[in-house]
């Protein structure tokens, strides 16, 4: 018996050793390192230095840092609704399993299997002003990306562009999973199918929508290869998401503590929204259907 | 026209512009990269090329600006990656579903929470340790950080482990079978949807990454094909034919494969994602 136990420690510990040093080494030290640059003052070059809170009241009142987050948020805002609703509606189409559904299946997450990056410059190529092929379509010359006010709705649409299929994949799965027998009840009762969408499909779908929303939220909060790709930024900042300003934070102008900073506050929020989610999505009556 | 038939015709037309708007960006890209830039100067965007050429793709491949290097490396990195977190995700998911060791469940429960910790905050960090080590603009840099393998995998294999009936394995140890020979013959043939799955994402993600060759690579030696294809892009800024002949190289390989496997990828995406 005792031999057994020490049998079954010595080889669970064993299986578990590359996975638990990979996890320790390069997730959980990086996030102790992490909190530790947040409290320096350093530049790669020159000793680093204590700067106690420093770079947190820097991030709290940075006129650069606190547009970052202002624009991540509207990013989020202009990406999140859009993505979801197209996403479900995409799901509702090809639910109807017309012949030739999963052939448009495949060819809607096509964007999504390309590299952000690649997309990304593929688009800008798109919405260049002189050549590009959306001004060629249009008939205009609107200078998309160097616009203040038309960059960060570009960039939004190209990242939902590259989703939708995606997200389209997760609601048709949800969608499977609703018994049949509950739209034909309520058909039968006289439902008309906005009727059903509304009483039955949405509130059945709720995990699914739950999942999409958090999980959407939480990637939009750290787009960074289109951002690269398509504007660096610009112009002025005013594609600044957070992920691409902890990038020119710490290897642009190489301030190391700031830009950890930002990445914990970040992550503080990204783990609130994770946890509340969980806690909300808990809460909430689950509807059991059996089957 | 029954209203039957009158939804069934608009279900198409909608689907159809769907597929226009999502090919849309290739095809026009691809058709300019077979174009000469004298023809995409005089704004001609939407026409067939005149004449077609390859010359763009004979030049990203060769001379000046090869992307062939990148290409070799991305492919070694995603292959020693793909070995890497399968191998090692397969073992820690077997240990924690089906080896009753001292700490297991406060040690998933670890990793659980393990999987909140967003790319974002790791990369500065990352950065400061890999150069202290002398890591920078090196293979093992490059791979390092996720050749181990992601809570997210070990999560996932583990739900599938639990669900091989644990009468095989006890068969297979009463035949005098240790553990790896159980995972080998057993475990892992049992589990080939889910392996090819996580075996898919694992190439997917790798050949796409960016954030990470970008900062840990510099010069064009370990340099990967999104990398190269970026400083490409900033190099010739405004050479669409060239750049866009990049960027369809890039892609190909990827979509291809994607094509491939398709039904089996996105039924199982869902699978992955969720529960």
């Amino acid at each position: 018996m005792r031999t057994r136990r020490t049998r079954d420690a010595v080889t669970g510990w064993a299986l578990l050793a590359p996975s638990l040093l990979g996890t320790v080494v390069f997730l959980l030290v990086p996030v102790g390192v992490a909190l530790w640059l947040s409290l320096q003052r350093w530049d790669l070059v020159s000793p680093a230095r204590w700067a106690g809170l420093d770079n947190y009241a820097t991030v709290l009142s940075d006129a650069g840092i606190r547009h970052s987050f202002a624009v991540t948020l509207l990013f989020t805002v202009l990406v999140i609704p859009v993505q979801t609703a197209l996403g479900l509606f995409v799901a509702v189409l090809l639910a109807r399993r017309l012949p030739g559904s999963t052939f448009f299946r495949v060819l809607y997450v096509v964007p999504w299997v390309c590299a952000p990056l690649v997309v990304g410059l593929v688009w800008r190529w798109v919405f260049d002003p002189s050549t590009g092929a959306l001004n060629a379509i249009l008939g205009t010359r609107v200078e998309w990306l160097t616009s203040h006010t038309l960059a960060l709705p570009a960039v939004a649409f190209v990242t939902v562009w590259t989703q939708v299929g995606y997200v389209a994949l997760f609601f048709l799965a949800g969608l499977a999973g609703i018994p049949a027998q509950l739209a034909d009840a309520a058909r039968v009762d006289g439902a008309g199918p906005w009727r059903v969408f509304w009483s039955i499909t949405l509130p059945l779908l709720r995990p699914t929508t739950s999942f999409v929303l958090i999980t959407g939220i939480i990637s939009s909060f750290q787009v960074f290869d289109t951002v690269y790709a398509m504007t660096g930024g610009g112009p002025g900042g005013a594609t600044s998401l957070l992920a691409y300003e902890i990038y020119s934070e710490a290897f642009t102008a190489l301030r190391m503590g700031r830009a950890a900073a930002i990445a914990v506050v970040l992550t503080v929020v990204l783990v609130v929204l994770t946890l509340a989610q969980r806690w909300w999505f808990g809460r909430r009556t689950t509807y059991e259907v059996a089957s | 026209m029954t209203r039957r038939t009158a939804g069934v015709v608009g279900t198409y037309l909608v689907l159809l512009a769907g597929a226009v708007l999502a090919l849309g960006p290739y095809v026009l890209s691809l058709l300019t990269s077979l174009k000469e830039p004298a023809q995409l100067a005089r704004r001609a965007t939407l026409t067939w090329p005149a004449p077609w050429t390859g010359q763009n793709y004979a030049d990203v491949l060769g001379g000046q600006y090869t992307l062939v290097p990148a290409l070799v490396v991305t492919v070694q990195v995603v292959l020693v990656l793909l070995v890497g977190q399968l191998v090692c995700s397969v073992l820690a998911a077997y240990a924690f579903a089906r080896v009753p060791f001292p700490g297991r469940r406060l040690l998933f429960g670890g990793y659980l929470a393990t999987m909140m910790v967003p790319q974002v905050v790791t990369i500065v960090p990352l950065y400061v340790m890999f150069a202290q080590a002398g890591l920078r603009n090196t293979f093992w840099g490059i791979v390092l950080p996720t050749l181990f393998g992601s809570p997210f995998a070990v999560y996932l294999l583990r739900e599938h482990f639990r669900a091989v009936p644990q009468d095989l394995e006890d068969a297979a140890r009463l035949d005098g079978c240790g553990t790896l020979r159980i995972l080998r013959h057993v475990v892992v043939p049992l589990s080939r949807p889910v392996l090819a799955t996580l075996a898919v994402i694992t190439v997917v993600s790798q050949w796409n990454n960016f954030l990470w060759p970008l900062i840990i690579t510099t010069g064009p030696t370990w340099q990967t094909l999104t990398v190269a294809t970026a400083n490409l892009q900033s190099q010739y800024n405004g050479n669409w034919t060239l750049v866009t002949a990049a960027t369809t190289l890039a892609m190909a390989p990827l979509v291809v494969l994607f094509l491939l496997v398709n039904k089996h990828v996105t039924e199982s995406i869902s699978l992955t994602g969720f529960r």
